[in-house]
């Protein structure tokens, strides 16, 4: 059901710790509310899916590493895309992201956006 | 009320012991339902909001599907339904102090009321009485989990 379809485009990145957890907390929040969560990176929200990258990002110091924010996400059923333009951007190859992350266009998240009830930009 | 393994797991109450909810009759046929003190040490010890979906209330939820949603630092997650039923009301206490969910999960820390709509069919999937202690008890040992 298209009711329960909701996307977070995510532009913030290691530039902006602070910007880096919320994001993936009102995903897993999404999904534990059983509706169908869709994450899509662009900009500098790729560089988080580099792997080994956002184990060294800390939202709040002493505390958890964006590494666990995306963690919980990713157990909760979020579905990651990274942008593909973006990934050329950052100069990084599809091998550089996470498991399980899907590349994708553009013209991909405007028919995910048209399909869910809310999106959100971060 | 058993204590198991630092955990309070009353005797009489329905648990769905893999989700750590636990459901009580009250009269008429309505179900009171809840999180374990398990729940409540597995969330962090302080809970930012427990929130009941608006778009749930007079309406079914399924066995084990997410009534309320649970949220501290440490933890973001379902509260899963221990009975298919329609959720009848809320504990509108919760919106204000979410803590009672921790500080008393059985008494006013309650989440919401259901109508149950599959009990007899669901009510083998429910650990009950002292036997449902020791299978709850059994999976605390598995995971080793304790309250203290």
């Amino acid at each position: 059901m298209a009711d329960d379809k909701v996307m977070i485009i995510m532009t913030s990145g290691p530039d902006t710790p602070r910007r880096c957890a919320t994001p993936f907390f009102f995903a897993s929040l999404a999904a534990a509310m059983e509706y169908e969560v869709t994450m899509f990176f662009t900009i500098d929200g790729t560089l988080l899916l580099k792997k080994g990258m956002a184990e060294t990002i800390f939202p709040k110091e002493g505390g958890k590493p964006v590494s666990a924010f995306i963690q919980d996400a990713l157990d909760a059923g979020v579905e990651f895309l990274a942008c593909t333009a973006s990934t050329e951007l950052h100069d990084m190859q599809p091998s550089d992201l996470l498991e399980g992350v899907k590349m994708v266009g553009g013209a991909s998240m405007w028919q995910i956006a048209e399909d869910c009830k809310t999106v959100l930009t971060f | 009320m058993s204590n198991v393994r630092g955990c309070n797991l009353p005797d009489d109450l329905y648990y769905l012991v893999e989700k750590h909810v636990w459901a009580k009759p009250l009269e008429g046929g309505v179900y009171r339902v809840g999180i374990t003190a398990v729940a409540a040490k597995l969330s962090g010890g302080k809970l930012a909001a427990l929130t009941v979906k608006t778009k749930n209330i007079g309406q079914e939820v399924k066995q084990a599907k997410s009534l309320a949603t649970l949220e501290s630092s440490k933890f973001v997650g379902p509260v899963p339904a221990p009975l298919s039923g329609v959720v009848l009301r809320a504990n509108e206490k919760l919106a204000a102090d979410p803590n009672l969910a921790i500080s008393d999960p059985y008494g006013e820390g309650w989440v919401a009321e259901m109508q149950p709509t599959d009990w007899e069919n669901e009510v083998g999937n429910l650990a009950f009485g002292a036997e449902g202690i020791a299978a709850y008890q059994a999976k605390l040992e598995a995971e080793n989990i304790t309250c203290s």
